[in-house]
């Protein structure tokens, strides 16, 4: 008895030995968490790009729990887009209250149950997410597909931030005649989205990032062609993304994706970390099965099934969990409804630099019918920089154009600049990985006003117009 | 059977207490870890070791840590970390090496213009040279001639007698010279300097290493480093083919409109010697989406598989695979500094250590790595192999206070952590004699909070992406001497100086057009909307980081005598500054003299004037009027730092007589007045 007494003494006092040198499992970081899956009879995977419905059977939110699943929202007629505040403690979600409404946002209180809406929109809103400083992003469908759109939560700021990431209320983000869907918020606080490459106008899917008050728009990485989605920021930093039958990666140190040695499959889209080393991934094997939700530990051969239901597709798993908050990003817009942008030096391009530099460079925004519209030219400077103050808040583009108006290089794409932005491009096309010189551009020795190429000149008969190429 | 019994029982009983004992002992080392904090969160710890540099005797007994707050060399065993004894040297000590011998330790006192030299066998100071002005770098020859000594205020190297401390003459380096580096076999000392050499205005900032032969105590070379403004330690390579200096390389003349894509700076090092074919090679240390702020010290491992960097900003030391790094270097063709996708080709890691870690030195085998985490008084310790750290030193806080307060309390404790895990090996803790505080309460608070603040000064961790901090532009807490082109007033327009940030609690407004109040307002919103560009202090946090910068004093000014009387050129100078009427014996309108606007102790009436300096690129010709602090060292001047000497204000920039009447003044008075203008 009393050995039996000692021993149990010296396990406690082993357990607390081990509890108190760090060789307790940390409960966060077990698998096993209770996550929301997002429950459909179809799921069609990049829909959002082609502005077509996602979920076109509906789709119902499940609370898994000890792989038992229930619904989260069981009064909805349809709900999706699971996103858990930073917390842990509510759940933002795309529901519909009857099956005749557009998709909306709403908010679940994950302690008592109780759910509000937070957007009112005349059409879809959907897969919303958290963003700091009690804001939140969504994909607002437009006829050309989703939108990025922004609104504070609704909710009285307990600690008002000195400088908000923009007014309360409705904030446009994308601004581009085409589909864009967010994916993830980065710790940076930059929102990652999918959209078309080039952006604006094709259909191979691909991740770009925008601050959240919707400056700064770039690719995340310019190693473009194949078709990439669904991205998720581990804890480590790296951003693993699907090319719908693999995994990949990117991290800081590379400006070009990596693979992950996942077995082979159909991705649904984003993964979910549960812990370092174990991620919730919707996966099937065919085009034939459902998508459920696997667990695997990165580097292992095979994936556990982790949940499943029959004829369901099970996609966007979302751990309820506290998570680190994002940085909130600090607006520097001004408040103009134009933009301002230098390129600093536009002979340099991850497609080729340009030997000489161009003589002008040509704008070009897209009216409200998606038309192409000149806005002008301004001079290229020797060393190729050039300033130019643009419309703010709309499609825009850059052609450069030799002395004898025919067209050196064109964007491929369309991007925007907010209002009230005031931007630097190291180069044409450069891709991230391309900082600028440490020079004065020739350009600001020579004046700081930009040319003014927010209104279209008048027509006049143009030299080089029959020249242009795509 | 019953022996069996006891036989378990002794077994188990056994089991329990070396678990409870293990338990115990693991407790203690977590209590002590904590206590440390707990002292730092209660006030306990009124000053800081704040150590710098380390380096090991030359028998591999004992190492030395340079502890620049507490003004000591602490010697430590070098094996077990246990302290051996404390040295009491000069003021603000900045840099120590070991005689050629070994049984000298020369140590450069920033503060007081000292050398103090250390009998390693006594461990006591046995001679207090005067040197130059604020002595950052010593370093003795190998034949023990000549002691080299680089004065970052004179920007020069003073060599002296190395066995009486005489000077026997002064060799020009860089502006703001502050270190030197032996070459392995101590023939050629490389000196580095931590402000740009005056240059033309808006052209990128230009450095150089300076070479010097130590037998000839002559420079041999500069090598020039184009783009660089901060240069903080070299090493070289134990067979000589390989230097390296890290550095910082601002983009100060791009608009600073965002941070990504190196926006504001990007970190390097610069590459010399014969495995880079013998030119000079600039490398990132930066990622895509994340940087390697402030770099500052190197080390290259004896067999030069390894380079490690200290990252200041980034509280991290960055691992670098020297063959992959050389091998890079000959398939690829430069430049590389504009690359951020470049260092995936040779950091092969980033190790987390304490805040602002300086110096690194490896043991003599080179299978260890000390790092000096200045700001949390300890040294991180890594194996190179794994790159890990396996221990934390733990250094106490400053020996005068500490005594005052606690008498004779001794701490050290040491962290193993294998596989991350932490676990404790020794701690010694001797709290005998402790004693009531003599401070009060508020005081002891006040200096937890600036360490804090001095911290949050130091870190890059609020700006976007960690790409800088405060230090980045405010070297050692003062300057960068560069001018930079910010966003908010338009891109090329305004262009701004930056200002020493010495002593400034009473020279409210701040910023060249007077635009910002109070300290609170430049470091809080403003600096994370232009600067950091990213979510940055929380209340608490901000005011730290303000009662810090609002307590840095000025430093000595070394144009003033210790008696505090002016020479004859100064009283001439000083009457010129005062003067109310001109040569010709006109009236001096009283917003043209001198001390009209720079008026009062420090030299400002906190207003804004037009002095006929506004730029075609300027919105206002008014400028809040710059303190006189220091003014001798803050070099280019006016608001947009286009004057590049004291001189140049008046002899090119002043053509009105609106910045003062001083077109009736002789060049020789000029020279008066400045003369004057130093001793502020």
């Amino acid at each position: 008895m009393r050995a039996g007494l000692l021993m149990l003494a010296t396990g406690a006092a082993l357990l607390v030995l081990i509890a108190l040198c760090g060789f307790a499992p940390t409960p966060q970081q077990a698998p096993g968490v209770d996550f929301i899956v997002t429950s459909a009879p179809v799921y069609k995977p990049l829909a959002e790009l082609r502005g077509e419905e996602r979920f076109p059977s509906g789709a119902h939110l499940l609370l898994v729990h000890n792989r038992k699943a229930e619904p989260l929202v069981p009064d909805f007629a349809a709900s999706a887009d699971a996103d858990v505040s930073y917390d842990g403690k509510s759940v933002l979600f795309a529901g519909k209250k009857i099956a005749s409404d557009p998709w909306q946002i709403w908010e679940l209180n994950l302690q008592d149950r109780s759910v509000r809406r937070v957007v009112t929109t005349a059409t879809d809103a959907e897969r919303p997410l958290y963003l700091p400083g009690g804001r939140l992003v969504w994909a607002q469908r437009t006829p050309s597909g989703f939108d990025l759109d922004s609104s504070d939560d609704g909710r009285p700021q307990k600690n008002p931030p000195r400088n908000p990431t923009a007014d309360p209320g409705f904030l446009p983000l994308s601004h581009l005649h085409a589909s864009a869907f967010p994916d993830a918020v980065l710790q940076d606080g930059r929102i990652l989205f999918e959209a078309g490459f080039p952006l604006g106008r094709s259909s191979t899917p691909e991740l770009y990032l925008v601050y959240a008050d919707g400056s700064g728009v770039e690719s995340y990485r310019c190693d473009h062609g194949r078709a990439r989605w669904g991205g998720t920021q581990l804890s480590s930093g790296d951003t693993i993304f699907t090319h719908g039958t693999s995994l990949a990666r990117f991290t800081s140190p590379l400006a070009h994706e990596t693979p992950v040695a996942a077995p082979r499959g159909e991705y649904a889209g984003a993964i979910a970390e549960i812990a370092a080393d174990a991620w919730l991934v919707s996966v099937r094997a065919a085009a034939d099965e459902h998508y459920a939700i696997r667990l695997w530990r990165p580097g292992a051969p095979t994936m556990k099934p982790e949940f499943a239901k029959q004829g369901m597709d099970l996609v966007e798993p979302a751990p309820v969990t506290p998570r680190e908050r994002p940085n909130r990003h600090p607006s520097g817009l001004h408040p103009w409804n134009y933009a301002n942008l230098l390129a600093f030096d536009s002979r340099l391009s991850r497609e080729g630099d340009l030997k000489t530099a161009s003589a002008s460079v040509r704008l070009e925004m897209q009216d409200a019918n998606g038309k192409a519209i000149s806005m002008g030219t301004a001079p290229v400077e020797r060393d190729g920089s050039f300033f130019v103050k643009v419309p703010g808040d709309t499609p825009i583009r850059f052609t450069l154009l030799n002395r004898d108006g025919a067209v050196v290089r064109r964007e491929r794409g369309w991007f925007w600049a907010r209002g009230g932005e005031q931007r630097i491009c190291v180069g044409c096309h450069t891709g991230p990985e391309r900082a600028a010189e440490n020079r004065v551009p020739a350009v600001l020795l020579h004046t700081t006003t930009p040319v003014d190429l927010t209104v279209p000149p008048k027509p006049v008969k143009s030299r080089g117009a029959g020249q242009e190429g795509n | 059977m019953r022996r069996f019994a006891i036989s378990r029982f002794r077994t188990s009983a056994g089991a329990c207490l070396a678990a409870l004992a293990a338990t115990f002992f693991c407790a203690s080392a977590w209590n002590s870890t904590a206590r440390v904090d707990a002292a730092g969160e209660s006030g306990e710890i009124l000053n800081y070791a704040s150590p710098v540099e380390m380096l090991f005797s030359h028998d591999g007994t004992q190492l030395y840590v340079l502890a620049s707050q507490s003004d000591e060399v602490r010697v430590l065993n070098a094996v077990t970390y246990v302290p051996i004894k404390s040295i009491v040297v000069g003021h603000s000590p900045r840099g120590f090496s070991l005689s050629a011998h070994g049984r000298r330790l020369f140590v450069a006192n920033s503060w007081d213009d000292t050398v103090s030299v250390i009998d390693t066998q006594a461990l006591d100071v046995i001679a207090t040279w005067r040197v130059g002005a604020e002595p950052s770098s010593v370093v003795e020859d190998r034949a023990g001639k000549y002691l080299f000594v680089a004065n970052r205020i004179s920007d020069d190297v003073a060599v002296l007698d190395a066995h009486t401390g005489a000077e026997v003459k002064r060799l020009l380096a860089g502006r703001g010279a502050s270190y030197i580096t032996p070459s392995a076999e101590g023939q050629r000392l490389y000196v580095t300097h931590i402000y740009p050499n005056p240059g033309p205005e808006r052209t990128p900032p230009e450095s150089e290493i300076t070479v010097i032969d130590t037998a000839r105590a002559e420079v041999v070379d500069r090598i020039p480093l184009h783009g660089i403004a901060g240069v903080f330690h070299v090493a070289i390579s134990a067979d000589g083919r390989l230097g390296a200096a890290a550095e910082l390389h601002p983009k100060n003349l791009v608009p600073l409109a965002h941070l990504e894509h190196g926006g504001a700076f990007v970190d390097t090092l610069t590459l010399f010697g014969a495995d880079v074919g013998g030119k000079s090679v600039e490398i990132p240390l930066d990622e895509l989406d994340r940087y390697s702020a402030r770099p500052f010290g190197v080390a290259i491992t004896p067999d030069k598989s390894r380079m490690f960097v200290t990252c200041g900003g980034s509280e991290a030391v960055l691992a670098i695979d020297v063959p992959h790094l050389l091998r890079y270097l000959r398939t690829h063709r430069g430049p590389y500094a504009e690359d951020l996708a470049a260092s995936a080709n040779y950091v092969i890691a980033r190790i987390p250590v304490g805040h602002d870690p300086r110096g690194a030195t490896l043991t003599p085998d080179g299978r260890r790595l000390l790092v000096a985490n200045r700001l949390d008084d300890s040294i991180s310790v890594i194996d190179t192999r794994t790159d890990r750290i396996i221990s934390t030193i733990l250094l106490a806080g400053s020996r005068q206070l500490w005594s005052m307060q606690f008498s004779d309390r001794i701490f050290s404790a040491v962290n193993d952590r294998p596989n991350g895990k932490p676990r404790c090996s020794q701690c010694h803790i001797d709290e005998r004699h402790r004693q009531d505080s003599p401070m009060d309460l508020s005081m002891r608070k006040q200096v937890v909070a600036l360490r804090r603040g001095e911290q949050t000064f130091y870190t890059a961790r609020y700006s976007f992406q960690g790409q800088i901090g405060c230090a980045n532009c405010h070297i050692d807490s003062t300057f960068d001497g560069l001018e930079w082109d910010l966003e908010p007033d338009g891109f090329g327009r305004n262009i701004v100086d930056n200002r020493l940030l010495e002593d400034i609690r009473d020279t409210a407004p701040y910023k060249w057009n007077g635009g910002n109040p109070d300290v609170p307002t430049e470091c809080g919103p403003r600096t994370e909307k232009y600067f950091w560009r990213s979510e940055t202090y929380d209340d608490v946090t901000l005011a730290d980081l303000v009662g810090y910068i609002l307590s840095l004093p000025a430093r000595p000014n070394r144009w003033r005598m210790a008696s505090g009387e002016l020479t004859t050129a100064q009283e001439r100078g000083k009457e010129l500054f005062e003067r109310t009427k001109d040569k010709f014996g006109y009236p001096i309108p009283l917003a043209n003299r001198c001390n009209y606007c720079h008026s009062g102790p420090l030299g400002t009436d906190q207003k804004s004037f037009d002095v006929g300096t506004k730029k075609p690129t300027d919105d206002s010709g008014l400028f809040d009027t710059p303190q006189l602090t220091n003014i001798a060292l803050t070099g280019p001047y006016l608001h947009d730092g286009s004057a590049r000497t004291l001189e140049e204000i008046w002899t090119i920039y002043n053509p009105g007589d609106k910045h003062g009447r001083t077109n009736d003044l002789t060049k020789d008075e000029l020279n008066d007045l400045i003369e004057y203008l130093r001793t502020r």
